[in-house]
């Protein structure tokens, strides 16, 4: 797990986003933007995953479906849906791309003895926020997935 | 045909007279002349001259009056013969027996005979019309009596009827009297009830204009509960807007927390700010969840403030109907109270009238019970006047069957009939019975058909199964009856006729009969017994 970046700390800062029944973590450092949830454009014949193309900044940028990507239960209707946008991808190839999540909660600090290792996929670890199982997300390992 | 003492008894007289005339003429001449000692020519011309005459008196006077006297004899015998004969037909004719009076009719001189046998059937039609006169009467007699019957029995219903009647209008009466007091009664409560009505009316009118006061303000109620459901909408607009603008602003405030970790230990402050902006996001967030919270059960008061202002509306409304409809009710009470009460009174007078048409009634009832038991005692002398006809009848019935004519329905002739055929069997009387049976079955007025012989023992007998209960012996009645001392057998043999009783009463069935009795003859004319046929009264209207 990543250091917050230029400050060496041990913890990590993270935006806890809510989709379906999961909360997931992200790290601050790789969210470009949190936005409401943005027009998507669908692409035929695309996998299941990837909702379709959306405009952010004048720019296209790929909408994926975070609920699907952790394999989260779908929930209710969100009230306040959002996109993340987030920098995903190695850091020498990262690039803009969206996440539908269903609710942008807060910035949180995670404790790295917190976190429990996961893997080398998007998830890359489990934390336990306010009683509640909580993925964090290796960014980094989306563009490789 | 010459008789004795006419002109002819007297020629032979005469003409002796003038023989001895002449005879003496000539003695006294002849004497003269022998006197004289001459001849007397006189003496000579009266000799051959008498002789002449004697010769002619002979020839044309003896000999027919010779002649004639036995054409007298014989014309006597004739007259004898005709008379016996007469007087048979006569005394067939005295003992009723037309048809023997015409048997013997036929044996007299035509003529005779044709008035013999015109003067019978002239007799014989009138005895049978008078038997079938007689019958007619007693048909009648019976149809009278049956009728007579039938209008007592009804006027004896009628006076139970009229009597029930009479009985019913007193109660009708004395109930028309109960129910003009109880419509007099009924009159004055009306009248109470009416008033009362009158009260009912104005109550319900006062109920009715508070209802509609009711209405209104609930309607009022209503349209302020409308307000507030419009003010509440708009609050919602507003506290969307807000919760817009809260969730923009935690947005931002989580890219401004995102830009300050971007820009490291320069974005730290910023951070906290971006932090604290947040935290007032969320905020406003939870007091607009709270808002509307609050408002969410503010528009639920409202909705249950309009549910309910409407239902007390409709129930207002029901309620205004209602009333209205008692109001229109106790109208129509009131009008149907004056009604009843105008009704009860014209009852009490309409009753009281009755009574008095009930009383009239009752009276026109026993005047009219004490008609039918008059017509009822009337039909009573009615019926006994016509038994009285039928038994009239029955014995103008037996006086004509007194008379034996040609007929079917002469008693006589059918006794003689059946003996006659009885007859055939004499000696064999156990033949007799299949013969007495056949007369029972073909004369239905006859309940016993028997015959005796000449010793008085009944030899055959056969009783009626239309009088008596088939099988029953006829033994009983005719063991031990001597018919020689009865008056019918005793009158059979002393006249040879058939004979008719008198009534008297059935051993058989008990009931009054009377006996044809006919003589049982051989070839010769010899009685052999007699055949009696017991016919029943009640039934000779059948004959």
């Amino acid at each position: 797990m990543d250091p917050i970046p230029g400050t060496g700390a041990a913890s990590l800062r993270a935006l806890l986003v809510e989709t379906g029944e999961y909360l997931c973590a992200l790290p601050v450092n790789q969210v470009r933007q949190v936005v409401r949830a943005l027009p998507i454009h669908p692409l035929p014949g695309a996998s299941p995953e990837l909702l379709g193309l959306a405009e952010f900044t004048g720019e296209p940028i790929p909408v994926l479906d975070l609920g699907r990507l952790v394999g989260a239960p779908p929930a209710a209707r969100p009230a306040n849906p959002v996109t993340v946008v987030v920098w995903a991808g190695p850091p020498h190839a990262r690039e803009l791309v969206g996440l539908a999540a269903d609710a942008a909660l807060e910035i949180v600090e995670i404790a790295p003895a917190d976190v429990a290792a996961a893997g080398p996929g998007l998830v890359g670890g489990e934390v336990a926020l306010g009683g509640r199982p909580t993925c964090l997300l290796n960014l980094e390992a989306l563009g490789t997935a | 045909m010459a008789r004795p003492g006419d002109a002819l008894p007297r020629s032979p007289l005469i003409g002796l007279f003038l023989m001895i005339a002449l005879a003496a003429i000539a003695m006294i001449s002849l004497a003269i002349g022998m006197a004289h000692g001459t001849p007397n020519w006189v003496a000579y011309l009266v000799l051959p001259i008498g002789a002449a005459l004697f010769g002619l008196y002979v020839l044309f006077a003896f000999l027919p009056h010779l002649a004639q006297a036995r054409e007298l004899a014989e014309a006597e015998a004739a007259a004898r013969a005709l008379e016996q004969q007469l007087g048979l037909a006569i005394a067939d004719l005295q003992a009723g027996d037309l048809v023997a009076t015409l048997a013997h009719a036929e044996e007299l001189p035509p003529r005779l005979a044709a008035l013999v046998a015109n003067a019978s059937r002239a007799l014989g039609a009138l005895v049978q019309q008078i038997q079938n006169s007689s019958i007619e009467v007693a048909a009648s007699g019976s149809t009278v009596n049956a009728t007579a019957s039938e209008l007592a029995a009804g006027s004896s219903q009628q006076a139970a009827g009229v009597v029930e009647i009479t009985a019913t209008m007193e109660e009708l009466a004395r109930t028309a009297a109960q129910i003009a007091a109880n419509a007099a009664s009924q009159a004055e409560l009306a009248a109470q009830s009416e008033q009362s009505g009158d009260a009912g009316a104005l109550a319900v009118e006062d109920a009715l204009h508070g209802v509609e006061e009711v209405q209104k303000r609930i309607s009022g109620i209503a349209d302020r509960a409308d307000t507030l459901g419009a003010r509440s909408k708009e609050i919602y607009r507003v506290l969307e807007l807000i919760t817009e603008i809260a969730q923009e602003t935690h947005l931002l405030s989580l890219n401004a927390t995102i830009e300050a970790a971007a820009a490291g230990e320069h974005g730290r402050r910023f951070s906290v700010v971006a932090d604290e902006v947040r935290r007032l996001a969320q905020r406003s967030q939870e007091s607009v969840a709270s808002v509307r919270s609050l408002l969410d059960e503010f528009a639920g008061s409202i909705r249950t403030t309009v549910v309910a202002t409407e239902e007390g509306s409709k129930e207002a409304a029901r309620v205004l109907e209602r009333a209205r409809s008692a109001a229109a009710a106790i109208a129509d009470l009131r009008g149907a109270l004056a009604d009843t009460a105008r009704a009860a009174r014209e009852i009490s007078l309409a009753t009281q009238q009755q009574r008095t048409a009930s009383d009239q009634v009752v009276l026109t009832l026993k005047e009219v019970s004490q008609v039918i038991q008059r017509m009822a005692q009337g039909l009573k002398h009615f019926s006994a006047t016509s038994e009285r006809l039928h038994q009239l009848a029955l014995s103008i019935q037996l006086l004509t069957q007194s008379f034996r004519l040609d007929s079917p329905r002469s008693l006589k002739n059918l006794g003689e009939r059946w003996a006659g055929e009885v007859a055939l069997r004499a000696g064999h009387w156990e033949a007799l019975g299949p013969q007495m049976e056949d007369v029972v079955r073909q004369s239905p007025f006859v309940e016993l058909a028997f015959v005796a012989d000449m010793n008085g023992n009944v030899v055959a007998s056969s009783a009626n199964p239309e009088w008596v209960a088939e099988g029953t012996e006829t033994t009983s009645v005719t063991a031990g009856l001597n018919a020689k001392e009865r008056p019918w057998f005793q009158a059979v043999a002393r006249d040879g006729r058939c004979v008719i009783t008198p009534l008297y009463q059935s051993l058989l069935t008990g009931e009054r009969c009377f006996t044809v009795a006919a003589p049982v003859r051989d070839a010769r004319g010899a009685l052999l017994g007699v055949m009696g046929l017991d016919v029943n009264a009640r039934s000779w209207t059948k004959i």
